[in-house]
């Protein structure tokens, strides 16, 4: 019987407490001689021995390549919970290379007197059999509420789950007693035993314990992988017989000196690589889903027809990564089935599965800042092309740059810094290019520099039907001009080719300003931007009041100009806006400024509620409108971004961004649609349309409000030209039709 | 004024996040560079947002050459003292004797309940640190006759073997702020560990603090200055000095030589996040204090 399980080697390391550098260097040893994995002992009853659990994590800090596990953690030694997290923090900072082995901690004396509990064999493997649902239980960090487990060995009232670790943690079980092979077959990951504790024949009759076990789960028996200790006598003939015949994919030798480490790898590794290649036909590389990460499944997308070259970075709902990528930003998100394209190719191949998809939810996302939150779905398909993140400078003359949709602006900004070029995108570093890039980009220099898209010169993007396009002023001219502004709903770009612009050192101003009166305070900084010279973009930002305490807003405008006296008198104005509570003014790069980005994956859960409105001017009247709505309570955010300046250069109907002339940018969030839709609506009147990047709200009316009559007509033309069937529908979907209400 | 006369030492109270990753083993690494003494990680074995301490102080000693780490403060009632010992023990073998034992009776019952521990009354907490204090150190005396054999009413260790010795004399640090627990670590522990911030009237509160561990230690017939008085700090560079420890590197450099001088701290733990302020509280803080403390003690 063999599980058709590649290959692997292992090294058991000794780690005497006598010459504790011995540990790391036959670690390090097995890893330059090509061994997968290397193993440690322990053994609490033995002094002489170093911690196993220590030894590891100074070996992950020794190596790069090679996996480590304990060979059986003592279990009844340990907390459950907090050695669950103890894996997940050694996985991480090991790069994903943890493996657990998890074992009842040998003779029962020794455990009790290392101040263990007894509890006789049977209960002890009861209470492994608590452990690993604990251990499992703490790691699955995507699952919201915490972690309650009252056993009967052990009581957890409830645990916060995570960290997530880098990779699913597989968790094998020791022991070759049938109590133990059961609960391996019904469980585990793995079951890890000694070849010399077997008399012949007993290793393929505990082989069959564990099947049957599985089987009664309703498992495959190859789920548990096999990993077998072996010493260095053992012979390739031998070797060769458990892998074929008793499904042994991993063999972990003894070693105790660098000698043995180098004779099993010399003399038996490659022959029994080669005789078994010989005897067996190549494992399938394809990626093995037990049955337990198949249930979580939804209906309706054909999982085992991926295709090929994105199978291996597809994430599924029971797949430890989902945690990582079901939400967005804003949005929590229950996808059921996220591809994540490196390529343009596949790109392509992830378009043709989406097509064979019809009906069900689709969203394209690069980095999930998307306010909307329309870059995660329910039961649907995603399409990441996060990983297509490169940046590069094609022209340095030109300042030309290519950048793919998955970059961040904090990462562009980086990479632009040392030519002493910026290119202005939004406010934040942590948003991603391709939401950004297809929308709009109202930035900390967009008076100056115009929108993130009036600075594209060329797309790459694929688009419905899976031809893959190149689009700029000489070629899909009508792409072109649809993409920047209503990108979405024509294809996934792939890349972006940007004309940056030469920015030195800007000034870099924060202010908290009184605004017990936030009408007239409104008034007074509109005013003051509009007399400002372009150099200055800013923000005004206000949250909910607070009752007691006196109105603030927050100002924050960059100075693109290095000369610290026109910093000064070009701030002076707009901090004069309101009284002055607290100001920060500093020289720094551009780069600097989009540095505070959060590190991390998203874990928004619900669904954002955030309005947009575009803004000519802060008239009293519409200050006072806005007075009334922050006053409400209904909104807790309460944002203007100016726009105008060289935005307004350009003619209306050059791209297909909507509405130019505004000068202002203005966007509110609340906690609630109901509450918050019909408080905007009746602000409509004062606006001259929206922004789609800071716009939630879906109804179809809503890209009337985007986009001037013309251009709305001109999209619709375009989206019955490049996506008839509309594919692209996620966000603010153009519909080929007139929309009806 | 009490001046103990130890040495001065200076480290780093880095936040253990686990994400990004590799932050916190990485400001361990520019503490080491930087020439500083410590690099400490507090422990909070219920929290999923901080990598586990005892795992990433393995590896940042793996990654670190000289400085000593520790954890700021271990939390004893989720790690089993016997098997602490040996892991601390082992650790230190490994590091060439660069771990030191920062310890704590558990402060957050609530999180320790939640993941299956039994809450303690302080009286109780005092009672089962001492116990574990007895057990580390019994482990760790591997010379000694006769299994360990300690009996208490929070831990039994009965007839595990010593050892494994660890490669220096590991100090035992206590986070502790109360009366009991202070006259514990005068008996039994090798330093005090609290957070400034934490003292409701600021450094003046070190006054009855190291009363009380005086008193512990004269009780037991020891030395007081066997008991090292560290400190966890935290400030704010800047140009001109606005307040206590926020200023520029001399003035922080006087704030601190006056701790020393004036309530024994000898041990600075500057809870910092970023490799700057890292760096120029080695560079030039820890020396400046160091000379006027020298200056000063003659
Ligand atoms: C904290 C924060 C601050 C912000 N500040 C600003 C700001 O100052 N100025 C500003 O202009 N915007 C700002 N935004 C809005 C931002 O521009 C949009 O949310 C943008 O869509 C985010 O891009 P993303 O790639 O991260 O988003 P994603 O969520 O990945 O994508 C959003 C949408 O864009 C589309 N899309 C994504 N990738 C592609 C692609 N490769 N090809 C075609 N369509 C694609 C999809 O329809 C998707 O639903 C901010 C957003 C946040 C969360």
């Amino acid at each position: 019987m063999n599980y058709g399980h590649p290959l692997t080697f292992g090294a058991l390391v000794a780690s005497p407490a006598g010459t504790p550098v011995e540990a790391v260097e036959l670690a390090r040893r097995a890893e330059e001689l090509g061994y997968d994995l290397v193993t440690v002992e322990d053994r609490p009853d033995e002094p002489g021995l170093l911690d196993a659990w220590t030894v590891l994590g100074w070996v992950a800090g020794r190596t790069e390549r090679v996996r480590l596990a304990p060979a059986a953690l003592a279990v009844p030694l340990r907390d459950p919970a907090v050695l669950a997290r103890a894996a997940a923090s050694l996985d991480l900072l090991s790069d994903g290379r943890l493996e657990l082995v998890l074992g009842r901690g040998g003779e029962q004396d020794a455990i009790e007197a290392m101040g263990g509990r007894r509890t006789g064999t049977d209960r002890a493997v009861a209470a492994l059999d608590e452990a690993i649902d604990i251990v499992r239980g703490v790691l699955d960090a995507g699952e919201p509420r915490p972690l309650r487990h009252l056993g009967e060995h052990y009581r957890i009232p409830q645990a916060q789950r995570g960290p997530l670790p880098a990779h699913r943690i597989p968790i094998r079980l020791d022991g070759d007693q049938a109590p133990v092979l059961r609960l391996a077959g019904r469980k585990a990951d793995g079951w890890s035993a000694t070849l010399t504790a077997f008399r012949p024949a007993e290793y393929a009759a505990a082989n069959k314990i564990i099947d049957e076990a599985a089987l009664e789960a309703g498992r495959e028996p190859a789920e548990i992988r096999r990993l077998l200790h072996v010493t260095a006598e053992h012979t390739v003939p031998e070797l060769l017989a458990l892998a074929l015949e008793d499904g042994v994919s991993t063999f972990v030798v003894r070693a105790d000196d660098i000698a043995t480490l180098d004779r099993f790898a010399r003399e038996v590794m490659p022959a029994l690589r080669e005789a078994v290649a010989r005897e067996l036909p190549a494992a399938p590389t394809a990626v093995f889903r037990p049955a337990s990460v198949r249930a979580k499944r939804r209906p309706g997308i054909d999982y085992d027809n991926v295709p090929p070259s994105l199978a291996g970075q597809a994430v599924e709902p029971g797949d430890l990564d989902y945690a990582r990528v079901r939400s967005t930003y804003l949005r929590g998100g229950a996808p059921g089935l996220v591809l994540r394209a490196r390529s343009t190719a596949e790109v392509v191949d992830a378009l043709a599965f989406v097509r064979a998809h019809p009906g069900l939810p689709f969203s394209v996302r690069s980095a999930g800042h998307g306010i909307s939150g329309r870059s995660t779905n329910d039961g649907g398909l995603v399409l990441s092309v996060a990983a297509m993140n490169t940046i590069e400078v094609l022209d340095e003359q030109r300042r030309l740059i290519r950048v793919g949709p998955g970059a961040r602006w904090s990462e562009v900004a980086d990479v632009l810094r040392p030519y002493g070029w910026a290119l202005s995108s939004g406010d934040y570093g942590g948003v991603g290019v391709g939401g950004l890039a297809t929308a709009g980009g109202v930035g900390w220099l967009a008076r100056k520099h115009g929108l993130t898209i009036d600075h594209l010169r060329a797309v790459e993007m694929v688009l419905a039907d899976g031809s893959v396009v190149r689009a700029a002023e000489d070629e899909n001219p009508e792409l072109f001009w649809a993409v920047r502004g209503a990108g979405a709903n024509f294809g996934v770009v792939t890349s972006f080719d940007f004309e940056v612009d030469e920015v030195g050192e800007v000034g870099w101003a924060q202010f908290v300003v009184g605004a017990d009166d936030p009408a007239d305070l409104l008034v007074r900084w509109g005013a003051a931007i509009e007399a400002a010279p372009r150099d200055l973009s800013g923000q005004l930002i206000m949250g909910r009041p607070r009752p007691g305490q006196p109105g603030v807003a927050q100002l924050m405008a960059m100075v693109d100009n290095d000369d610290p006296q026109t910093i000064i008198d070009q701030l002076t104005p707009v901090a004069g806006a309101g009284p002055l509570y607290q100001q920060n003014v500093v020289l720094a790069p551009y780069a600097a400024v989009l540095a505070r980005a959060a590190d991390g994956y998203h874990r928004a859960e619900g669904e954002p509620v955030s309005r947009s409105g575009l803004i000519e001017h802060l008239t009293p009247e519409f200050a006072a409108a806005a007075a009334e709505l922050i006053a409400s309570g209904a909104i807790h955010w309460f944002q203007i971004r100016t726009v105008g300046g060289a935005v307004a250069d350009v003619p209306a109907g050059a791209t297909a961004y909507g509405y130019r002339s505004a000068n202002f940018s203005v966007v509110v969030m609340g906690p609630s649609r109901r509450r918050l839709d019909p408080l905007w609506d009746a602000l409509a009147v004062h606006f001259d349309g929206l922004y789609l990047s800071f716009e939630s709200d879906q109804r179809p009316e809503r890209l009337a409000d985007a986009f001037p009559p013309r251009t709305l007509e001109r999209l619709r033309e375009l989206k019955r030209r490049y996506d008839p069937q509309h594919l692209f529908a996620d966000n603010f979907p153009i519909r080929t039709t007139l929309e009806t209400r | 004024m009490t001046d103990y006369g130890h040495d001065l030492l200076f480290g780093t109270f880095i936040t253990p996040t686990a994400q990004p990753v590799h932050q916190a083993a990485e400001l361990a690494v520019v503490s080491d560079r930087a020439g500083l003494d410590l690099a400490t990680f507090q422990d909070h074995p219920y929290l999923p947002r901080f990598h586990d301490t005892w795992t990433l102080l393995s590896y940042a000693a793996a990654r670190t050459e000289r400085i000593h780490l520790s954890g700021n403060v271990l939390n004893l009632p989720l790690r089993p003292p016997a098997v602490l010992a040996r892991a601390a023990a082992s650790l230190d073998l490994l590091s060439g004797g660069r771990i030191e034992l920062g310890i704590g009776a558990g402060g957050f019952w609530d999180a320790i309940e939640a993941m299956g521990s039994r809450r303690l009354s302080p009286g109780e907490s005092v009672a089962a640190l001492a116990e574990g204090i007895e057990i580390i150190r019994q482990i760790w005396a591997a010379d000694q006759a006769g299994p360990v054999k300690v009996e208490g009413d929070y831990y039994r260790v009965s007839g595990a073997k010593r050892g494994p010795a660890p490669a220096h004399d590991i100090k035992i640090w206590v986070g502790a702020y109360k009366p009991r627990m202070l006259r514990l670590i005068g008996r039994a522990a090798d330093g005090v560990l609290p957070s400034l911030g934490y003292l409701a009237n600021g450094a003046d509160d070190l006054t009855a603090i190291n009363q009380h561990i005086d008193e512990g230690a004269q009780a037991a017939g020891r030395d007081p200055r066997a008991v090292r008085r560290l400190l966890n700090i935290s400030g704010e560079f800047a140009p001109a000095g606005r307040a206590f420890l926020q200023g520029p590197a001399e003035q922080w450099a006087e704030d601190l030589a006056g701790l020393t001088l004036e309530y024994g701290v000898s041990a600075f733990i500057l809870a910092a996040d970023d490799p700057a302020t890292i760096e120029r509280f080695a560079a030039e803080v820890a020396p400046a204090t160091r000379e006027l403390v020298a200056a000063e003690r003659g």
